[in-house]
This record gives structure tokens, sequence and C-alpha cells, in this order.
């Protein structure tokens, strides 16, 4: 079990945790600077009322007539229920003649505008003695006497309360949700990361059936577990698929070596004369090659499959790849008594390697000679489909059944019709390997009829009217 | 007597091939790493050399690129257990005359050499003869004696190549590579089906045969004696 401090370092070092954590700073910055406005905008609005009032008050009491001036400051003074009015008329030596202001304040000038000012101290029975932060006027009047006057400034300072107070109301929260919110998404990710950590853990130890975790949703995390698990599903087939060779290679070497070495071993005791050795050794010879052959093979698919190759394509034109094919087989087709027909609809080129298409043909065209009984059709033919040249091998032979169409190109993979019938099981492996080599697509089709294998050669099919022939008779 | 010189590093093999050479009249010398070959070959004492494509030191290849730059052109035949089609290219580029994987049969490899010492084999003539066989080049006619040749044009060439190397062994896979000009191993008996083919156009029954085959790998065509 984790430690909870543990945990939380975990957490906040999550993307998620660290993007809340980015937000709600980001969200406070924001906050800030808007209450920040507010303020300024009400404390300016605020200030020019006050200012207006000290003025226009101060302009008021200064045009009264001499002595009536200390009755209008009083009267001012007096009309003030939240104590907020201050004011004074000062002698020209400084000395109180009226009001509630007991010195002229320093510092504020005698220009008939408002400042911000302190004054004091303060001599009235409701209120406290200290000075007051006040925006305050003084003038001199026409007598030389000096009139000061003074606005309290609690009211904007109230404003600002209630807006500190606003911001705390609605930052906190939000910063403080946003923070467990983040915590919670970290630790649900955390959880889920840490299962798809523990499944590869498990995969790693060599369990390939294990798949990651997935909630069924469509969110990110699922789709690339998704995608990963159809990774392993791929990579579980073809470790099966290279297990499957080694045994089966491992099988079909066997069975040669042992005709090989009992062969051998029989002629040693038995064999009397030069000849009779001698055709042992041949037998022996024969064995031997038919294991190189499945060895070769093997290694050739490999050489195939490894990609290389694609570095020596060239343009390959496709009907006379099929001419040539036809007539390397039609004279094994004859001696078995099979007829063999070419067809070519629509000639195209397709980028390619000449030789390996041909041994793929090839070998299309030998499986189907050698399946398809004597006296009855083998049909090559080319044809232009809506996606590309089509190679299509046609014969009258036992098919092959839909459920072992996928397996027939795994190698030493043998139907069991063929089973009697002398191969390896890789000539459908190799076709597979060389269409896959060029991007084509390869499909086993028919019926118990017959077999029909096709090559998609998907690059578009280039129209040649002078090439495009019907040729029903033999080649 | 033609003497061989075997570049290989693997003395069982060396041996054998030595052997078996040796067997056949052949003066053989072996040499069992590059450097020593080199200095063997380039002293002239070889008529046809079998390299070896990896050697320890030097490489068989880098061995046959020194003798040509050398000026050294012995024929040359490359034995190699990289039998990919780039690598047969790779050796032919660096200057050998012809390339066999391993593993081989001796025979193959023994019709390849005995094909290298004879050559070259395609000359300037029009009309070759053998025998009672006549192929004229120009006109692509085929006759044997007064009986005129009904040949396909593969027939045609597999002929001329047979002729033009009359007496000589010659293999399937060689016959495969030059007539066909196809880089791959085909189903054993595919070559076998076109000779005999052109075996029976050639030999009427009544007719000394003159196309054989040989030990069932090769092919010789040949006129009586």
């Amino acid at each position: 079990m984790r430690s909870p401090m543990r945990l939380l370092g975990l957490l906040a070092a999550t993307t998620a945790f660290r993007w809340t954590l980015a937000i709600a700073g980001g969200f406070t910055a924001m906050s800030l600077l808007l209450f920040a406005f507010i303020y300024w905008q009400t404390a300016e609005r605020e200030r020019g009322r006050i200012d207006g009032i000290v003025l226009s008050e101060a302009r008021r009491i200064a045009e009264a007539p001499g002595p009536a001036a200390g009755a209008a400051l009083e009267s001012w003074l007096a009309e003030d229920p939240h104590g907020r009015h201050y004011g004074a008329l000062f002698g020209p030596g400084g000395a109180q003649l009226a009001g509630n202001v007991q010195a002229p304040p320093a510092g504020l000038p005698a220009d008939g505008l408002a400042h911000r000012v302190v004054i004091g101290p303060i001599d009235r029975d409701h209120d406290g003695d200290g000075p007051e932060v006040v925006r305050g006027v003084a003038r001199r009047l026409g007598d030389g006497r000096l009139l000061v006057l003074g606005y309290d400034l609690d009211e904007l300072d109230q404003a600002q309360d209630v807006i500190v107070r606003a911001l705390g109301l609605g930052v906190a929260p939000a910063v403080v949700l946003s923070l467990a919110g983040g915590t919670v998404l970290a630790w649900r990710g955390q959880r889920r990361i840490a299962a798809v950590h523990e499944a590869i853990g498990r995969i790693m130890q060599g369990q390939l059936r294990e798949r990651l975790p997935m909630r069924g949703g469509a969110d990110e995390l699922d789709k690339v577990a998704a995608a990963v698990n159809g990774m392993l599903d791929r990579i579980e087939q073809l470790v099966e698929e290279i297990r499957g060779v080694g045994d089966s290679m491992a099988h079909d070497l066997r069975t040669p070596l042992t005709r090989v070495r009992t062969r051998l071993e029989r002629s040693r005791d038995e064999a009397l004369t030069r000849e009779e050795f001698q055709a042992a050794a041949d037998r022996a010879i024969a064995s031997v090659d038919q294991a190189l052959a499945v060895v070769s093979a093997v290694l050739r698919i490999g050489e195939i499959e490894h990609g290389q190759r694609r570095a020596a394509f060239a343009p390959v034109d496709l009907g006379g790849l099929l001419r040539d094919a036809a007539e390397l087989y039609e004279p094994v087709a004859e001696e078995k008594g099979v007829r063999l027909h070419l067809h070519i609809a629509a000639s195209s080129a397709v980028p390619g390697d000449r030789d390996l298409l041909l041994e793929a043909v090839g070998n299309l065209l030998d499986n189907a000679v050698k399946f398809t009984p004597a006296g009855t059709d083998v049909t090559l033919s080319l044809h232009g489909g809506p996606d590309g040249a089509c190679i299509r091998v046609a014969d009258n032979g036992p098919g092959i059944l839909p459920s072992e169409r996928e397996r027939v190109l795994q190698r030493f993979y043998r139907t069991e019709k063929s089973r009697t019938v002398e191969g390896s099981g890789l000539g459908l492996s190799l076709v597979a390997a060389v269409a896959s080599l060029h991007g084509f697509r390869l499909r086993i089709g028919g019926s118990a009829a017959g077999c029909v294998v096709e090559i998609a050669c998907c690059p578009a099919v280039v129209p040649n009217p002078a090439q495009a022939d019907q040729q029903p008779a033999r080649v | 007597m033609t003497r061989l010189l075997l570049i290989e590093d693997d003395a069982v093999t060396a041996e054998e091939v030595a052997g078996y050479f040796r067997g056949r009249g052949y003066q053989v010398s072996c040499a069992a790493t590059g450097t020593e070959g080199l200095a063997e070959a380039g002293a002239g004492r070889a008529d046809v050399l079998v390299v070896d494509r990896l050697l320890p030191g030097m490489d068989g290849l880098a061995v046959i690129e020194a003798l040509r730059h050398a000026g050294i052109r012995t024929p040359a035949l490359v034995l190699s257990a990289l039998d990919g089609v780039d690598e047969r290219v790779r050796g032919l580029r660096a200057g050998g005359d012809d390339y066999l994987g391993k593993p081989f049969a001796l025979a193959e490899l023994e019709a390849r050499i005995e094909a290298l010492l004879r050559r070259p084999a395609d000359g300037p003539e029009t009309l070759l003869r053998v025998g009672p066989l006549e192929l004229d080049l120009v006109a692509r006619t085929a006759r044997r004696g007064s009986r005129v040749l009904d040949l396909l044009p593969r027939e045609f060439r597999l002929l001329e190549y047979m002729m033009r190397r009359a007496g000589q062994t010659v293999t399937r896979a060689m016959l495969f590579e030059d007539v066909w000009n196809y880089r791959f191993t085909p189903r054993s008996n595919l070559v076998d089906v076109h000779m005999g083919r052109l075996r029976r156009k050639l030999d009427a029954p009544h007719e000394v045969e003159l196309l054989c085959t040989v030990r069932g790998i090769s092919f010789v065509l040949d006129a009586p004696p």
C-alpha cells in the first residue's frame, strides 16, 4: 500500500493534475484582474462624486458674504448624519474660527482643488479625535480667512471591502473545486494507467493472451488501448505462426532425413555391389535435396517478407508476364493431359519484381495443374477491374474449403485433400509473401468444382488497346 | 591438366570438392584464407578459381576484385551460403563469372566450371552444325539431316544454347538462368519437360540420340562419333 504522501506526489506528477493547477492559476489571475478593474472603476466614480460635493460646497460657502460663511459651514457640518463632513475656517494667522478641524492640514495647498489629505485632530463629540483620511479642499476667502472642507473616504473603503469579499467568495471555491476535480481526474487516470501498466507487465513476461483494459467508451485512452490490442492480436498470431513454422519445419525435415538414415544404414549392411551402393546413395541424395528444398523455400519466403527487394521494383507488363508463365507451364500441363488456356482481356504495367511475380504465378499454375484431373482445364487470365488489374488462375480441381482459405497461406499448412500429393505446403505461402511485398491482394475463391485464386494488382489499369487481345487458343 | 584453385575455409567442404575434381583429372590446390588465395591466384598458378564468399580475413569478393584490379582475368566462380538475388548480383559485379549458392551438387559445380573454361560460347557465326544437326540463326530454321524441325521460339533458343555448348554438360539451373533468364529455382522437372519436348522433335524413334540426360540433373548434346 502506498503512503498518502507518495500517492499525492504521484498524482501531482500527472498531466491531468498539472493542467488543473495551471487552469486554476490562470482563472485566479483573470479574476484578480477583473476585480481590480471593477475596484478601480468604482473608486474613480466615488472619488469624482465626493470631489463634486466638496468643491461645490466650498464654492457655496466661499461665495457667502462675510460672516455668513461661518454659518454656512456650520450648517453643512450639521446636516451630516453619517459624520463624514469635516470643515473649518481659519484666521490668517492659522487660528480656528469655526468648524471641527482644529488645525489647518499640512500639505493641502489653498488652490481650490480636491486632494487626498490627512486632516486632524478633529474636534467632534460623536467621533474619535484621530486624524482622518479625506478628500479635502482649501481656498482663501476674500478677507484672508482659509476655508478647509473634507469628506470622509469611508464609503470608498467599504466598496473596497465588498469587492475583496466578493473576490474571496468567487475565486477561493473555484480554485478549491478545480484542484479537487484535478485530483479526482488525476487519480482516475492514474488508476487506469496503473491497470494498463500491469497488463503490459504481464505481456512482457510472455503472457501474449493478455490485453489492455478498456472501459468500452470512445475516449483517448480507450482508442490507444484498442489500437495496442489490435497490434497484440497480430503479434500473437505471428508468434503462433512462427511457433507452428518451427514445429512444421522440424517435422518436414525429419521425414526425409529419417529416410536418408535408414537407406544409408540398410545399404551399408546389405549392398553387395557398387551399383547397389550407388542406387542407395542416389536415393539418399534425393531425400537430402528434398530437405534442402524445404530450407531454401523457407529462407526465400523470409527474404521476400523482409521486403528488401522492393528497392528493385520496375514496371512489369502483366500481359507479357502471363504469356511467359503460360509458355513455361504449358508443357507440364500437356504432360498431365490438362488443357491450359490464357486470356488477356486488358494489359497493364505495375511496379514490381518480375522474377518474383513470375514465380508466384508459376506456383499458382503448378498447383492448378497438380490438383486438376486429367482431361480438364486450367485457365490463366488477366482482367481489368475497378481496383486494378487482376490475375486469375482457375482450375477444375477439388477446390479449397472456405474454412481453410486463410490457413493455406500459412507456411507448411496442407489441406486434407492435398496431403496425398507431393508438395511442401510452402507454395501458397510464397505467393502470399510476393503479393504482400507488392501490396497486392490475394483472394482464394471457387467451389467444389474448382479453385479460383486471384491476385488483385491494386495500381490502376493502364488501358492499352494495342495489347488488349483475346487468346482463347492454347499458347 | 587443368589447374583449379579452391579458396574455401571449411576444411570438410574443401576436401570433398578437391577430392571430386582430382578424381576428374584436375590439379587442385586449396587455400583456406582470402590472403593466401589471393597470393596463389596472383602468381598465375590457376586456370579457374572457386572462391567462397565468406572467408576469414579477406572476403571472397574482395579477393576477386583485387585480382581483377591487378589485371588477372582467371575465370572465377563464387560459392556462397548467401543465396539472395542481391548476393548473386553483387558477386557478378565484383568480377565473378558465375555464382552458385550453397548447398550445391558437385555435378552442378563441375558443369559450371567446364562452362567457364570453355568460354566464350556465343560467337558471331550464323550457322551452327553439330553432327547431322544444322541451325540457321538468320533464317530461323533447324534441320536434322534432310528433316526440317518445327520448333517453337523457346525450343529454338534451347537448341541454339545446347549446340553452342556441344559435348558440354549443361545443368537445369544453367538452362533456366541462361535461356529463360529467370533467377529462381523452379519445380525440379519443369526444365526436363521442356527438354523432353525438344528431344522428341530432335531424335526420332529410329535415330541416334543426340540430346542425352546425364545423371538425372543435366543434359548434353553431342554428335555421334
